[in-house]
C-alpha cells in the first residue's frame, strides 16, 4: 500500500511536469543562437528607420510660419494642435520644418530668425552632444507600446542622435555662416516653456544653405 | 449601556485604527474613496501582506526574521535570471531554458532553502534569531548581487507578467494571491496541529518542550515557510516591476514587522493572528497611500510611521502588563 502511494504521488508528479514542463533542455550552440537573434540591435533599427522611414516622412512636418506665430499668441493651443508627447509624460515634441537667416553660430548652436521680418532668434539649432528623445518622439512615427522594455526604446533615441551627430550636424557646421539661409527640418522637446520655446530648440535632420 | 471592557477595546484596537483612518482620510482627499485607489492600497500591500504572513508565524514562535527583503530580493532575481538568461550547464553542453512556471518554481525553492538554513542555524547551532537571519540578510544581499551584476533583469515577459500586474474578473492577480495565502494560513494556524503547535512554542517554549513537542522541527518548518512567503513576495514584485532589482526588498523587513505588530501580534510570541496582520498591512498601506494623497514629504513620511510603530509596540506592552 505504502509502495502503491509513492508510485502514485511519482505518476502525479511525473504527468504534470509532462502537461506543464518547467524547462527546455536545447544544446548551447543552438541556445546562443536563439539568444543572438532576440537581441534587440537598436543601431540596426536606428539606420533602418532613419533610412526607410524618418527621411522619407519629412514632408509631414509643421512650417515653421505656422508654428512659431502660434506658439507666440497662444502655447496651450499650439502645444495642442501640434505637439505630441509619449504616455503620461509632461514633455512634448514639435516636428517642424522652416527656412531661416543664421544670426549666430556657437559650437552647440545655430540661431536663426526664421519668419517673416524677425530680428530676434526664433530657432537654434542643435549643433554639439545630443541627448534628447525629439527626434524618437518628435516625427510619431514609433510609440513607446511597442517597445515593452523601456531599454531598448531609449537605445533607439541614443542610436538616432548618434546617427544625426555624424551625418548631419558636420554639414550644417560648415556651411552655418552669420547671414547665410538655412533651410532645415528637425523635432524639438519641450521639457520647460519658459526656456525651451524662445528660441525653440531643434534637433536637424536635414538641412541645406541657400 | 455597558461600557467597553478594556480587553474589548484591546483586541478590537487595529480595527479601530484602520476605520478611523479611513473616516478621516475620505475627508481629507477627495481621491482616497475611490475604486482605482482603494484598488491601488490593496495591490501596493500585496507584496507586504505574503511577507507579513511568514513574519507573523515566526513573530508567534517568539523568533524574528530580519533576512525576508534579501530573501524577496534573491528569489526575483534567481527567477528572472532563469527565465531570460536559462541556465547554462557547460560540462553537458546544454542550456535549460526556464518556462514561467519552471522560473516560479525555482524562486520559491530558493525562498525555502534559505528560510531553512535560518531554521537550521537556529535550532541546530542555536544562534539567537535576530542574528542568524541578520546574517542571512547579508548573505542573499551579496548572492543577489552575484548573481545579477548589479544589473536589473528586465523584459520577463506577459506570461511572468501576469502574476504580479495581471487581472483575473477584474482583480489584480497579486491581490487573488495574497488573500489565497492569508486563507490557507489562516486555516493552518486555526485549524491544524501545526498551527496550534506554533502557539505553544511561542507561548512558552519549555512547557512545549515538556509537552514532548518537537520545538525545533516547528521552528524549523516556521522559518522555511518564511523564506517561501518572501519568495512569493519577491516574485510578485518582479513580476509587477517587469524586472528583478538587485536592490529589490531593502527595508521590507521593517514594514513587514511593523505591520505584525500593528496587527496585535506580540513580540514575546504565543499571542497574535494572521487576520491581525492583515489588518496591520491595511493600516500601513492606507496610512502611505493617505500620506501621498495629502502631499506629506517622504521625508515626513518615514518619521510618522515611525511613531506609529512605536505606539503599536508600547500599546502591546502595556497590554502585555495588564494581564
Amino acid at each position: 500500500m505504502r509502495w502503491s502511494g509513492w508510485l502514485i504521488a511519482v505518476a502525479v508528479v511525473a504527468s504534470l511536469c509532462w502537461l506543464f514542463p518547467l524547462f527546455h533542455i536545447v544544446p548551447l550552440e543552438r541556445a546562443a543562437k536563439e539568444k543572438a537573434a532576440a537581441t534587440f540591435d537598436p543601431k540596426a533599427f536606428a539606420e533602418k528607420f532613419w533610412g526607410e522611414q524618418l527621411l522619407t516622412s519629412l514632408d509631414k512636418a509643421v512650417k515653421a510660419e505656422v508654428l512659431l506665430p502660434a506658439i507666440q499668441s497662444n502655447a496651450a493651443e499650439a502645444k495642442r494642435k501640434f505637439s505630441r508627447s509619449v504616455g503620461v509624460s509632461e514633455s512634448y515634441t514639435y516636428f517642424i520644418s522652416g527656412k531661416g537667416r543664421v544670426m549666430a553660430v556657437s559650437d552647440d548652436e545655430v540661431s536663426l530668425a526664421a519668419t517673416e521680418g524677425a530680428t530676434n532668434v526664433e530657432i537654434s539649432l542643435q549643433v554639439g552632444l545630443l541627448f534628447s528623445n525629439a527626434v524618437r518622439d518628435g516625427t510619431g512615427l514609433l510609440s513607446v507600446n511597442d517597445y515593452p522594455n523601456s531599454q531598448d526604446f531609449n537605445a533607439i533615441s541614443e542610436a538616432l542622435n548618434r546617427i544625426i551627430e555624424e551625418r548631419v550636424l558636420p554639414k550644417l557646421r560648415k556651411t552655418a555662416k552669420v547671414g547665410a539661409m538655412i533651410s532645415f527640418v528637425g523635432c524639438a522637446e519641450v521639457n520647460d516653456e519658459f526656456t525651451d520655446l524662445k528660441p525653440l530648440k531643434v534637433i536637424p535632420l536635414k538641412t541645406e544653405a541657400k | 449601556m455597558k461600557p467597553i471592557s478594556k480587553e474589548t477595546f484591546t483586541r478590537f484596537q487595529s480595527l479601530l485604527a484602520l476605520v478611523v483612518m479611513v473616516v478621516a482620510l475620505s475627508f481629507a482627499s477627495e481621491q482616497f474613496l475611490t475604486v482605482p485607489n482603494l484598488r491601488n492600497i490593496l495591490l501596493q500591500i500585496s507584496v507586504n501582506l505574503c511577507l507579513s504572513i511568514g513574519m507573523t508565524l515566526i513573530i508567534l514562535t517568539g523568533g524574528i526574521n530580519l533576512s525576508v527583503g534579501a530573501i524577496l530580493g534573491l528569489s526575483g532575481a534567481v527567477a528572472a535570471g532563469l527565465l531570460k538568461n536559462g541556465l547554462a550547464l557547460k560540462f553537458a553542453g546544454v542550456q535549460m531554458q526556464f518556462t514561467p512556471l519552471g522560473a516560479i518554481f525555482a524562486g520559491i525553492c530558493v525562498g525555502l532553502a534559505l528560510g531553512w538554513f535560518n531554521g537550521m542555524g537556529i535550532t541546530r547551532f542555536k544562534l539567537p534569531p535576530f542574528v542568524a537571519t541578520l546574517g542571512m540578510l547579508s548573505i542573499g544581499r551579496g548572492l543577489t548581487m552575484l548573481w545579477t551584476n548589479g544589473f536589473p533583469v528586465t523584459a520577463l515577459g506577459s506570461k511572468f507578467g501576469f502574476i504580479g500586474a495581471g487581472f483575473w474578473l477584474g482583480v489584480p492577480t497579486a491581490i487573488w494571491i495574497s488573500a489565497a495565502l492569508v486563507a490557507l494560513f489562516y486555516f493552518i494556524s486555526i485549524h491544524t496541529t501545526l498551527g496550534r503547535y506554533i502557539y505553544a512554542v511561542g507561548g512558552s517554549e519549555k512547557a512545549a518542550a515538556f509537552a514532548r513537542l518537537n520545538v525545533n522541527n516547528i521552528k524549523v518548518w516556521v522559518y522555511t515557510l518564511g523564506g517561501g512567503l518572501a519568495a512569493v513576495a519577491g516574485l510578485i514584485l518582479t513580476a509587477r516591476l517587469d524586472a528583478a532589482d538587485p536592490k529589490a526588498g531593502l527595508g521590507y523587513e521593517l514594514d513587514s514587522i511593523a505591520a505584525v505588530v500593528i496587527g496585535g501580534t506580540s513580540l514575546s510570541g504565543g499571542r497574535g493572528s494572521i487576520l491581525g496582520t492583515v489588518l496591520g498591512c491595511l493600516i500601513i498601506g492606507v496610512l502611505n497611500n493617505g500620506l501621498v494623497l495629502m502631499e506629506v514629504s517622504p521625508f515626513w513620511q518615514q518619521v510618522i510611521k515611525g511613531f506609529v510603530i512605536l505606539a503599536a509596540v508600547a500599546m502591546d506592552k502595556l497590554g502585555s502588563k495588564t494581564e
